[in-house]
C-alpha cells in the first residue's frame, strides 16, 4: 500500500448462507484513479461494491479508506454505511421521489448540519457542475434518464466523499446515449480529480473509462491491470475470451519452442502462437485469436490456411467475413465486400494465444 | 428502522401485549376457579367439566359441520366467481367488483340480524313469499341454514385470494384449451383453477379456520333452536355455574386455540409456497378475456342472484326493519313506517356514547393502531435476524384466539394489573383489545406498504449519512404515506365492523356499537338493534366510500 492509496480492500470474503459470493478479493484504488470492476453477470461485482459501501456483511477481510479502517473482521470493526462517508451512484439512481432535485442533493448536507446559506450555494454549485441548475425545483419523475443519472451523481458528490462508487452507471441509458455518457463521465471524473470505483459488465465501457481494470470471475479477481494490459496480455483463457471479440478454436499441442507453441486444431489448421499453458505435447488446448488480428491474405505461408468464405456481413465501418473451417466458424474483418469462395486467411503468431 | 434499543423495546412491548393476555387464558384454563379467587388451585377440572358436558361435544360437531359445509359452498363458488370476474368478458365487471366485497365489511352479527328480519319466520321476505306462494320452504334457524348463509357470505374471502392468483396467470394456457375444444367452464375447471391450486389450498385452510371461529351468525341464528358452536358455547358458559366460570371458558378457548393455531401456521406456510409458485412462473403473458358468448348472461344472472341473497336481502331487511314499528302477516308497510327507533337511539346516553365511541375507536383508535403497527413494521423492516422472525410469529399468534376470548383476556389484564385498572372502563381497554386482535391484519397492510419502497432508496439514504432512524423518518415514512392512509381506512372499517372483542369489555364508558348489538340482542330489543345495525353499516359504508374515492385497494 502506498500513501497514494485511498481505498484498500484486503482478502474480503462474503457468503449468502452457505453460498460463497466473494472468495477473498484484494484490490487498491489510488487517489485520482478510476478503477473498473468488470466481470460477467453474477460474478460478484455489485456485491463487492456494496460490501465496500457497508450495505453487505462480509465475514472476513478488511476495507480501509484514506488510512481509516471501516471494516476489519479480525479487529471487529464494522462502521455502519452512514458513517463511511462514501458516495454511491446506484444502478437505478435511487432518487427519492418525494423530494425535488434540490432536496435530493441537499439532503446529505442537511444531515451534516450545513447552514442553510452555505447549503444552497453548495447544492447549486454541484448542480451547475452537472448542467442541472435549471432543474432544481423539479421532481425526479419529471426528468429524463440521463438527467436522473446526473442528479444521482450530484447527490453522491455534494459532500466531497473521498471515493465515489458507481454501480453500472450507464446501463439504464439507451445504447446511443451510452457512448456519449461514458465520455462525459470519464471527463467529469478526471476534471474533478475524483477517485472512482465503477462496476460494469461491458468490457469496452471498462476500457474506455478506467485507468485500471479488475476482472472478477466467480468471486475472485482473475486478472488486473491497465486496459492495454488486460486487452493485449491476457493471462488466462477467461480473460482473453472476456476482453474483445475472439475466434476460439480447440486442438492439441503439436510442438513447443520456448514461449511459443504450435497447436494442431481440430478443424485441420496448424498455427503457431504465444504459449500460455503448461500442457505438454499431445494434450488438449485451445487457440484464441482476436477477430481484428485475423487477416485475408494472398497466398500460403506460416500460420495461413485456405478455407471456405461463406458470407460477408456489412457492419457500417467494416465487413465481417464468416469462414467455415471444419466445425469452427472463423470471423475476420476487412474493408471490402468479398464474394463467397475459398480464400487464404492469416493468423499472425503474435496475435494467437494458446491456453 | 430503529436503532437497536428502541427496536428491542418495541418488540418487547409487542410480545408483552400479545403473550400476557394469551398466557393468562392458558393459565386460567388449568385452575380450579377464576384466577383472582384465593381458592383457585392448579387443576384440570375445567377440562374434565367441559369434556363431560354433552353440549360441548355437540357444539364441536356443529363447528366441524359449519367449517366443512362453509368450505364446500364458499370455495367452489368463490373460485368460479373469481374466474368469471378476472378472466372473462362478463358484462359490468368493473361495476360488480365492489358489491362483491361488501359481505367482508359487514359485521357478521349485523348480517345475522339482517337474515332474521328478512328470512325469519316473520321476516319481510318470508311474509312476501308466503303471500305469493302460500308457504315458506326454508327455516332460517336450522343448522343447514346457518351453514348455507355462512358459506354464501364467505364467498368473497375465497374470491379475493383466487382472483389475485388468477391475475398472475398467462392467458395462453386457457386459449390453448379453448382451441382444443373446451367451453369456457371446462377451461376454468380443467386448466385455470388447477393452475391456481396452491392459492385455493391456502384459501381452503383459511375458510376452515374462519368457520372454526365463526360467532356472530350462529349467535343470532343458532339461538332459537339451540344450535351451539364452540364460540357460542363459550359465550353461554359465562354464567353456567352462577359464578363467573372463567376457568371453563378458558378451557374451551384453549381447545379452540389448539385447532386454530396450527391452522394459522399452516396458512403461513401455504401462503409462502403459493407465492413461490407464482414467482417461479415469472412474468405472465398479456391476458385477454375469455369470450363467454351467450354464457355471459347466465354467469351474470348467477352472480346477481348470489349478491341478492348475501347483500340485498339482509341489508334491505335491516333498513326496512329500522323504520317500521312492527311487522308480520297482513301488516301494511305504509301504515307502520316510523322513525321512533332512531329517536330512541338518540335519546339514550348509552346509545349515543356507543356511536361516538365507535367513531372514535375507528378514527383515532385506527390511527393509533396504525402508528403501533408501523413502529413494529419499521423495527423489522428489511431485517432477517432472530428478532424479525420472532415478531413474525408474535404477529400471527392473536389470530388464533377468538375475538370474544381475546376481549375477555384483555378485560382480565385491565382488571388485575394494578396500574392498568383505572383504564379498564375507558375506551383504551377496548382499543387495546382491538389492536391486538387485528395485529396480523394490520401488520400485513403495513408490511406490504413498506415493501413498496425500493430498498435502494433507503440504502441511498444510509450512504449519504443518514442513520436508520433518520432514513425511516425522512425517506421510508414519507414514501409510504399513501399506503398508511389506505391502511388507516381499512382498519377503520374493520374496527367499526368488530363486535365480539368488545363484548366482555362492555361497561359504562366503553360501549361500542358491535358489542352493544350483541348485548341488546340478548335482551330482545329488536327495534333498537335494527337502528344500531343500520348506523353501523352506514359507518362502514362511509369508510368504504372514502376508500373507493381515494382508490385504496381493498385487497392485495
Ligand atoms: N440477496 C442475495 N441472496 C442470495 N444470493 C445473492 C443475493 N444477491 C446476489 N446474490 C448472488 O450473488 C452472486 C453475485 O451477485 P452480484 O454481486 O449482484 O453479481 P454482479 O453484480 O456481478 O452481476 C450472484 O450469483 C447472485 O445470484
Ligand atoms: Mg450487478
Amino acid at each position: 500500500m502506498t500513501d497514494k492509496t485511498i481505498l484498500s480492500v484486503d482478502n474480503l470474503a462474503l457468503s449468502y448462507g452457505s453460498n460463497p459470493i466473494l472468495k477473498g478479493v484484494s484490490m487498491q484504488l489510488r487517489r485520482g484513479e478510476v478503477v473498473s470492476l468488470l466481470g460477467p453477470s453474477g460474478s460478484g461485482k455489485t456485491t463487492l461494491l456494496r460490501a465496500v459501501a457497508g450495505l453487505e456483511q462480509p465475514h472476513t477481510g478488511s476495507v480501509t479508506i484514506a488510512g481509516r479502517a471501516i471494516y476489519d473482521a479480525a479487529a471487529g470493526i464494522d462502521i455502519p454505511a452512514e458513517k463511511r462517508d462514501l458516495g454511491l451512484v446506484f444502478q437505478s439512481y435511487a432518487l427519492w421521489p418525494h423530494k425535488t432535485v434540490f432536496d435530493n442533493v441537499a439532503y446529505p448536507l442537511k444531515l451534516r448540519k450545513v447552514a442553510a446559506g452555505e447549503m444552497g450555494t453548495r447544492v447549486h454549485a454541484a448542480l451547475k457542475n452537472l448542467g442541472l441548475d435549471h432543474l432544481a425545483e423539479r421532481y425526479p419523475h419529471q426528468l429524463s434518464g440521463g438527467q436522473q443519472q446526473r442528479v444521482s451523481i450530484a447527490r453522491a458528490l455534494v459532500y466531497n466523499p473521498p471515493v465515489i462508487l458507481l454501480d453500472e452507471p450507464l446501463s439504464n441509458l439507451d445504447a446511443k446515449m451510452r457512448e456519449e455518457a461514458r465520455a462525459w463521465l470519464r471527463n467529469l471524473i478526471v476534471e474533478m480529480q475524483l477517485s472512482a470505483l465503477v462496476v460494469t459488465h461491458d468490457q469496452s465501457e471498462a476500457m474506455a473509462m478506467s485507468d485500471r481494470i479488475l476482472l472478477l470471475n466467480g468471486g475472485v479477481i482473475e486478472q488486473q491491470g491497465t486496459p492495454q494490459e488486460m486487452y493485449g496480455q491476457p493471462q488466462t483463457h477467461f480473460v482473453a475470451d472476456f476482453m474483445g471479440s475472439n475466434n476460439v478454436m480447440k486442438g492439441r499441442i503439436g510442438d513447443i519452442r520456448g514461449g511459443e507453441a504450435r497447436i494442431d486444431l481440430d478443424n485441420g489448421m496448424a498455427v503457431w502462437g504465444l504459449r500460455r499453458t503448461n500442457a505438454a505435447i499431445g494434450h488438449e488446448a485451445c487457440a484464441v485469436v482476436r477477430v481484428e488480428q485475423a487477416q485475408l491474405c494472398e497466398g500460403p505461408g506460416d500460420n495461413r490456411a485456405e478455407i471456405e468464405l461463406v458470407t460477408s456481413m456489412f457492419l457500417g465501418d467494416r465487413f465481417e467475413y464468416v469462414f467455415h473451417a471444419g466445425d469452427d466458424l472463423l470471423r475476420v474483418w476487412g474493408k471490402t465486400h468479398e464474394a463467397p469462395g475459398r480464400r487464404w486467411v492469416s493468423l499472425p503468431a503474435g496475435g494467437v494465444w494458446i491456453f | 428502522m430503529l436503532q437497536t434499543l428502541p427496536r428491542r423495546a418495541v418488540v418487547a412491548l409487542l410480545a408483552l401485549s400479545v403473550f400476557f393476555p394469551i398466557g393468562l387464558v392458558l393459565w386460567q384454563s388449568v385452575l380450579s376457579g377464576p384466577f383472582f379467587m384465593p381458592a383457585a388451585v392448579p387443576s384440570l377440572e375445567s377440562y374434565a367439566f367441559i369434556f363431560n358436558d354433552p353440549d360441548f361435544w355437540q357444539a364441536g360437531r356443529n363447528t366441524l359441520a359449519v367449517a366443512f359445509g362453509m368450505g364446500a359452498i364458499a370455495i367452489p363458488l368463490g373460485a368460479i366467481l373469481a374466474f368469471i370476474m378476472v378472466r372473462t368478458d362478463l358484462p359490468g365487471r368493473r361495476w360488480l367488483e365492489t358489491p362483491i366485497l361488501v359481505p367482508i365489511f359487514v359485521s357478521p352479527v349485523v348480517l345475522g340480524f339482517g337474515y332474521v328480519v328478512s328470512l325469519g319466520p316473520v321476516g319481510f321476505f318470508s311474509v312476501w313469499f308466503q303471500e305469493l306462494f302460500g308457504s315458506v320452504p326454508w327455516n332460517i334457524y336450522s343448522l343447514a341454514s346457518i351453514i348455507v348463509i355462512a358459506g354464501l357470505t364467505h364467498v368473497p374471502h375465497v374470491y379475493l385470494y383466487s382472483s389475485s392468483a388468477l391475475r398472475n396467470l398467462g392467458s395462453d394456457v386457457e386459449e390453448a384449451a379453448r382451441l382444443s375444444g373446451a367451453g369456457p367452464f371446462r377451461v376454468a375447471r380443467d386448466v385455470s383453477l388447477p393452475m391456481v391450486s396452491p392459492a385455493l389450498l391456502y384459501v381452503g385452510v383459511l375458510v376452515f379456520f374462519l368457520g372454526f371461529e365463526i360467532f356472530g351468525l350462529p349467535l343470532i341464528l343458532g339461538d332459537p333452536e339451540g344450535h351451539l358452536v364452540l364460540t357460542t358455547y363459550l359465550y353461554k358458559l359465562t354464567n353456567k355455574l352462577g359464578t363467573p366460570s372463567y376457568h371453563l371458558m378458558a378451557a374451551v378457548a384453549t381447545c379452540i386455540i389448539a385447532v386454530t393455531f396450527p391452522l394459522v401456521l399452516l396458512q403461513r406456510a401455504l401462503l409462502k409456497s403459493a407465492q413461490r409458485f407464482v414467482a417461479m412462473k415469472g412474468k405472465s403473458a398479456r391476458q385477454r378475456p375469455l369470450m363467454l358468448g351467450p354464457w355471459k348472461w347466465l354467469a351474470l344472472a348467477l352472480i346477481l342472484a348470489w349478491l341478492f341473497v348475501t347483500v340485498v336481502v339482509p341489508v334491505s331487511g335491516i333498513a326496512l326493519r329500522s323504520v317500521v314499528s312492527s311487522w308480520g302477516q297482513g301488516v301494511n308497510l305504509l301504515e307502520v313506517l316510523t322513525l321512533d327507533h332512531f329517536r330512541a337511539v338518540f335519546e339514550e346516553d348509552t346509545m349515543i356514547r356507543s356511536i361516538i365511541n365507535s367513531v372514535l375507536i375507528g378514527t383515532l383508535g385506527g390511527a393509533l393502531a396504525i402508528g403501533c403497527y408501523l413502529a413494529v413494521g419499521l423495527a423489522i423492516h428489511r431485517k432477517n435476524d432472530g428478532l424479525a422472525r420472532f415478531v413474525d410469529y408474535i404477529v400471527l399468534t392473536p389470530r388464533a384466539v377468538p375475538g370474544l376470548m381475546a376481549g375477555l383476556a384483555v378485560f382480565w389484564v385491565f382488571l388485575f394489573v394494578p396500574f392498568l385498572s383505572p383504564l379498564r372502563s375507558t375506551l383504551f381497554s377496548v382499543w387495546f383489545a382491538y389492536a391486538v386482535v387485528w395485529l396480523a391484519y394490520g401488520m400485513r397492510l403495513i408490511q406490504s406498504a413498506l415493501m413498496q419502497v425500493g430498498p435502494e432508496l433507503e440504502e441511498a439514504g444510509r450512504l449519504v449519512g443518514a442513520s436508520h432512524s433518520r432514513v425511516s423518518r425522512d425517506i421510508t415514512i414519507p414514501l409510504v404515506r399513501n399506503g398508511l392512509l389506505g391502511a388507516w381506512l381499512l382498519v377503520f372499517m374493520i374496527f367499526e365492523r368488530e363486535y365480539s372483542t368488545g363484548v366482555y369489555l362492555l361497561s359504562p364508558g366503553t360501549e361500542v356499537i358491535g358489542a352493544q348489538i350483541v348485548s341488546l340482542w340478548a335482551s330482545g330489543a329488536v327495534d333498537v338493534v335494527a337502528a344500531l345495525s343500520l348506523i353501523n353499516m352506514a359507518l362502514v359504508g362511509i369508510g368504504l366510500a372514502i376508500a373507493l374515492r381515494f382508490g385504496v385497494k381493498l385487497h392485495d
